[in-house]
C-alpha cells in the first residue's frame, strides 16, 4: 500500500514520520497545520460519499439482474415440455393477470432506451450473466477502492492526533521551562 | 485518539499499518454482521416457506421467480427450496468463518497496539 501514490485520481496521505519535520511545512505552526489536514479528510470523506452512493446502486441492480436470469433459466429449464406453463403477472401495481406460457426459443430483453430485442434463450443467457459479471466486478473495485480511501482517512487522522499531541507536549514543555508564562497567558 | 495526555511515543510506519489494518477489519466486521443478518433472515424465510409446503392443499403452488408468481407443483417447488436451502447455509457457514478470522486478526492487532500506545490509543467502539 506504501508505494501507490495515488488511486483512481484519489491521492494517497502522506505518512509522517516525525512531527517536527512535517511542521517546518507549515512554518512549524501547528493550527495551520491541523486546519490543512482537518480539509484534506473533508474531502476524503466526500469522496467516500460518492463511492459509497456508487455501491449502493450497483447493490440494487445486481439483484435486480439476478431476478431477469432466473426468468430466462426458468424458460430454458421449461423447454421441450409440451404442457402450458400457468404464470401470474403484474399488470400494474397490485393487480395481476394470469398469462400461459408455452415451450419458447426466445426471449425479448429490454435493453433500455426505448429498445427491446429478441434473442434466443442461450444468448440472453449469455448477455444477462455477462452484465452481472460486470456489475460484481465493478462493485469489487468500488469495495477495493473504499479500501484504499480508508487506510487514507485513517492515516490523516492519526497525523491529526500526533499533531495534536505534539503540540501539546510542547507546551508543556515551554511552561516547564518558564512557570511565568503560564500565568501571563492564563 | 485525540485526547492523547501529551506523552509522545513515536509512530513508526508499521505502526501505521497496523492501525490501517485494524481500520480495514473493524469495517469488514461490521459489514459480515450486517450479510450474516440477512442470511439468517433468508434461512427463516426458507424454513417458513418450507413449512407452509407440508401444510398446502393443493397440489400446485404459486412461485415467485424475478418479478412472477409461477404455478408450479408442489414437489418440484419443495426441490427448488431444498436446494436455495442449500446454498444459504453453506454460504452462512463461510461467512461465519471469514467473522472469526476477521475476529482473531483485530485481538492480535488490538495485543501490538495497546502493548506499544497503552492508554495513548482507544480501539474500542463506543
Amino acid at each position: 500500500m506504501a508505494s501507490t501514490s495515488e488511486r483512481r485520481g484519489i491521492p494517497a496521505a502522506a505518512f509522517v514520520k516525525d512531527v517536527h519535520d512535517f511542521l517546518l511545512q507549515y512554518d512549524g505552526n501547528p493550527g495551520t497545520c491541523l486546519t490543512a489536514l482537518q480539509e484534506k479528510l473533508q474531502q476524503y470523506k466526500l469522496a467516500e460519499m460518492k463511492l459509497l452512493g456508487q455501491k449502493r446502486d450497483l447493490l440494487a441492480k445486481i439483484p435486480d439482474m439476478r431476478k431477469c436470469l432466473q426468468i430466462v433459466e426458468l424458460m430454458m429449464h421449461k423447454k421441450g415440455n409440451q404442457e402450458a406453463m400457468t404464470m401470474d403477472f403484474e399488470v400494474a401495481e397490485g393487480i395481476y393477470a394470469q398469462a400461459e406460457f408455452r415451450d419458447t426459443e426466445t426471449v425479448c430483453l429490454w435493453l433500455g432506451a426505448n429498445v427491446m430485442l429478441e434473442y434466443k434463450c442461450e444468448e440472453a443467457q449469455e448477455l444477462l450473466t455477462r452484465n452481472l459479471d460486470t456489475a460484481n466486478k465493478s462493485l469489487k473495485s468500488i469495495v477495493e477502492d473504499l479500501h484504499f480511501l480508508r487506510d487514507q482517512m485513517t492515516i490523516t487522522e492519526v497525523t491529526i492526533a500526533r499533531v495534536y499531541n505534539w503540540d501539546v507536549h510542547q507546551r508543556r514543555k515551554q511552561r516547564a521551562i518558564r512557570p511565568e508564562a503560564e500565568t501571563a497567558v492564563a | 485518539m485525540q485526547q492523547g495526555d501529551g506523552v509522545e511515543t513515536e509512530v513508526t510506519w508499521e505502526d501505521q499499518q497496523n492501525i490501517n489494518a485494524f481500520g480495514r477489519l473493524n469495517n469488514k466486521f461490521h459489514e459480515l454482521e450486517d450479510t450474516i443478518k440477512a442470511k439468517k433472515d433468508m434461512t427463516d424465510n426458507l424454513e417458513d416457506a418450507s413449512n407452509e409446503l407440508i401444510l398446502a392443499d393443493d397440489p400446485e403452488v404459486r412461485y415467485l421467480v424475478g418479478e412472477v408468481f409461477t404455478h408450479l407443483a408442489v414437489d418440484e417447488v419443495e426441490e427448488r427450496l431444498e436446494a436455495l436451502k442449500e446454498v444459504n447455509s453453506q454460504e452462512l457457514e463461510s461467512l461465519q468463518e471469514e467473522k472469526a478470522e476477521v475476529i482473531a486478526k483485530m485481538a492480535a492487532l488490538k495485543k501490538t497496539l495497546y502493548g506499544k500506545f497503552g492508554d495513548s490509543i482507544n480501539l474500542e467502539e463506543d
